[in-house]
């Protein structure tokens, strides 16, 4: 694979979206959208854990024993995740009160566990850092879109701010577990969708291309 | 020992937390595996019991280890580090003694193991286990009911998804797409629930 | 005690205690006994530990079912037939296993473990194959992308096989390879040589074996082989054999061919070789394979370039193999000993082979292929 930094960012953003097109880390993704400024702290404290994670993993590729691979990432993981938990609980300890068990749960979160996989296992530590940053870049697009329209229809507010005119009737549903089922199927099919039709667009233009080949016969020799 | 800890009826908190508290309805845990494997029912059916008895049996694991080794020597800020390890531990002895127990049973069941040791709904029931600072019989009793939350919530979605298997599905929502929206109408459904006990 | 002390400390041996648990919970539940296995209805038992694989149990006790992925389930060539109850067909197996085979009870060596006495049926050539401990006696290049290899063998020290048999040759872990593979090559010595195994290898662009033979392989390195296996052989009938190779394929002729000579094996037997190959650097043994036909009468040698290149200055005969066979059948093998076709090489080089065998007249009974290179 090559490692170019502006490929994988646009990878990670867009065509091969963590959430979108990989469907990993979608636990969290619908528990804490509810308002924006907790899956802005979520996702980034995600960024953070998958880069530093992917880092520290790519630098030590070399030294871990095949069998224990998944135990010391586990553990890697684990490590980066308490260092966050312990930093929101002294820093920001409303949103540290609030994200609950999910801060812990970034341990689980199948995105870093699925970069430290398919990428640090094989790429140098930098580039590994920068994958693993971007996946989460990726990871709190979507998060973040959703956040905001959970929270705006939801409580009728963006970061605390009051933005909808006070007669506004807030969407309850928008508060609770289902919507964001709902937001999230809506975000898949819209980028499925756009990247279905310029592939077919590429497809299209690749065909129009090629000379039309002539009827084959039997071949003579068999494959 | 001198720790608050939350008591209440065992019954009404085994039933509130497979109904009004399903660990994968309301709470969104464990959803990856959930969402792959519901393809089929027989497997979703190894799988819920799997992650039915992991559950069970770590969380108990869990909390003697958390209130009798890490909270009196004031090490409760390792608590995830160790819940980890608890959980592969008993994964992988699970994994051998059903193996010798019973091959059919093990292989309904226990190629799965593997995948539960990153599941976020055993971790995340023993995240709330410890910060809801339940006793032990409370523990172990929201566990279990956690766990059957989510092997009927994965038998519910597995039954649906096979009837709507051969139905017209707009090709951008297909797969994971018409998941979310079968999960976002059951989890609506569990709403309903809500009414009836509460969790805490 | 220092809280940066006791937190390692205390995680350490919280891991520790739950690692002697699952130690000890293995030492309890996988502990199966003795275990008899018992082969070909009675023709062998072995008396082993159980809870091991088949495959692996097996290769301790001396018997060698074939293997190129050493065991992990991802080539199926240990297939054997159980005739006993031994549980359900693993998900791991079926790639491996056609219906038919299924019916027939054949299952994958490595798969199935010896929880409780097992009766099996293997192939009786199998009896026979060792492990051997050689050392590479010598490294030397053919053509740009084909070595021979030759092995002399230590321990056992002597090697029983018919020409056209082959051996997997053990290839340990190295650069980027993790776990041990095993792979087959056909032998170009011929039996005659009990003490040596010769193999011609030929690069192939990613391949696990001839990667390691050709880049690491070097003379006076100790290896490991694993044979004779293989059912290609000199069938005994009065037929002509129409051979066809190129390449490294040419191993299990060269083996018959000199075992013929050595030994005056099937006498009255005709062998016609054809060896095709794209221009001259890719041909090798020509000097040898002229002498050999000089000496006897009954083999003819056709070489044939399909792309000479000028500097070749050849003057052999030119074209695609499988036209230069067609050519040859029809105008220049004499018929009234009917024909037998022998073929070694890539499953597309075979087939187009094959086609032109039956379109004159041979029938697919008596053609006989190599499933390798």
């Amino acid at each position: 694979m090559s490692a170019k930094p502006g490929k994988i960012f646009i990878d990670n953003l867009w065509f091969n979206n963590p959430v979108l097109i990989q469907v990993l880390g979608i636990c969290s993704t619908l528990a804490v959208t509810n308002n924006v400024r907790n899956t802005l702290v979520m996702t980034v404290g995600v960024s953070l854990a998958t880069a530093f994670s992917s880092w520290t993993l790519s630098l030590m590729k070399d030294l871990i024993p095949r069998k224990v691979r998944m135990i010391v990432q586990v553990l890697v993981i684990s490590f980066y995740v308490i260092l966050i938990d312990i930093l929101l609980r002294a820093y920001l300890p409303d949103a540290s009160r609030q994200l609950g068990p999910y801060v812990g749960l970034i341990i689980t979160n199948c995105i870093i566990m699925g970069r430290a996989e398919a990428f640090a296992a094989a790429n140098k530590p930098l580039i590994s850092f920068w994958d693993g940053l971007t996946s989460g870049i990726g990871y709190m697009a979507v998060l973040v879109a959703i956040a905001l329209v959970r929270e705006l229809l939801g409580f009728g507010s963006v970061l605390g701010f009051r933005v909808m005119p006070e007669g506004f009737v807030p969407w309850t549903i928008m508060i609770t577990a289902p919507s964001a089922f709902f937001l999230v199927a809506m975000v898949m099919w819209l980028a499925r969708n756009l990247q279905a039709r310029r592939e077919a667009a590429a497809k299209a233009a690749k065909a129009a291309k090629a000379a039309p080949k002539p009827a084959a016969g039997p071949s003579p020799a068999k494959a | 020992m001198d720790f608050e800890f939350f008591t209440m009826n065992p019954i009404a908190l085994f039933f509130a937390s497979i109904f009004t508290s399903n660990i994968l309805m309301s709470n969104f845990l464990g959803m990856c595996s959930f969402i792959s494997v519901s393809k089929d029912y027989k497997s979703s059916f190894g799988l819920g019991l799997a992650v039915t008895v992991v559950m069970t049996i770590t969380a108990a694991v869990s909390w003697v280890v958390l209130y009798y080794i890490l909270v009196p020597l004031g090490l409760e800020y390792l608590s995830f580090i160790v819940f980890i390890i608890v959980i592969a531990a008993v994964v992988q002895i699970l994994e051998m003694v059903i193996d010798r127990a019973s091959p059919a049973l093990y292989l309904s069941l226990g190629i799965f193991l593997p995948l539960i040791t990153v599941n976020c709904a055993i971790l995340g029931a023993i995240l709330f286990m410890q910060i809801r600072q339940y006793g032990f019989i409370e523990s172990t009793v929201f566990a279990a009911g956690s766990g059957l939350g989510w092997w009927l919530a994965i038998m519910l979605l597995a039954a649906i998804r096979g009837r709507i298997e051969n139905n017209p599905v707009p090709a951008g929502l297909k797969g994971a797409g018409i998941t979310m929206i079968t999960i976002g109408f059951m989890a609506m459904g569990f709403i309903g629930f809500s009414g009836m006990i509460a969790v805490q | 005690m220092s809280p940066y002390l006791l937190g390692p400390l205390v995680v350490s041996g919280i891991t520790a205690v739950l690692a002697l648990l699952i130690a000890l919970t293995d030492r309890v539940v996988n502990n199966y006994g003795t275990v008899v296995i018992d082969i070909n209805k009675g023709k062998k038992r072995y008396e082993v530990k159980g809870g091991a694989p088949l495959l692996g149990t097996l290769a301790s006790e001396k018997l060698f079912i074939p293997s190129a992925c050493g065991g992990r389930g991802s080539c199926g060539a240990c297939k054997c037939k159980v005739t006993s109850e031994v549980g359900p067909v693993l998900p791991t197996e079926l790639p491996y296993l056609s219906k038919e085979e299924l019916a027939d009870g054949q299952r994958l060596a490595c798969q199935i473990k010896l929880k409780k006495d097992i009766s099996i049926e293997v192939p009786e050539e199998l009896f026979s194959v060792k492990r051997f401990e050689a050392t590479v006696s010598s490294i030397r290049d053919l053509t740009y992308d084909i070595k021979e290899v030759t092995y002399t063998l230590e321990d056992p020290a002597e090697i029983e096989f018919i020409p056209g048999q082959y051996v997997q040759i053990v290839v340990p872990p190295y650069g980027d390879l993790d776990e041990e593979v095993q792979r087959a090559y056909s032998m170009s010595s011929k039996p005659g040589d009990k003490g040596k195994v010769e193999l011609l290898i030929r690069l192939v662009p990613g391949g696990i074996a001839t990667t390691w033979v050709h880049r690491h392989l070097k003379q006076g390195q100790k290896a490991r082989l694993v044979g004779p296996f293989g059912e290609f052989r000199v069938h005994d009938t009065g037929a002509t054999m129409l051979c066809v190779a190129g390449g490294s394929g040419m191993a299990p002729f060269w083996s018959m061919l000199r075992h013929m000579e050595a030994e005056n094996a099937h006498p009255g037997k005709d062998v016609w070789y054809f060896f095709g190959a794209r221009s001259l650097k890719d041909m090798f043994y020509l000097d040898e394979l002229r002498a050999l036909e000089k000496r006897m009468p009954r083999f003819h040698f056709v070489p044939a370039l399909s792309e000479p290149a000028p500097e070749d200055k050849w003057t052999g005969e030119t074209g695609l193999i499988t036209d230069v066979l067609d050519r040859f059948i029809k105008e220049r093998i004499p018929k009234e000993k009917g024909f037998e076709g022998y073929l070694c090489g890539s499953p597309g080089m075979i087939n187009a082979c094959i086609a032109v065998m039956t379109k004159n007249g041979v029938a697919e009974k008596d053609i006989f292929f190599d499933k390798f290179a």
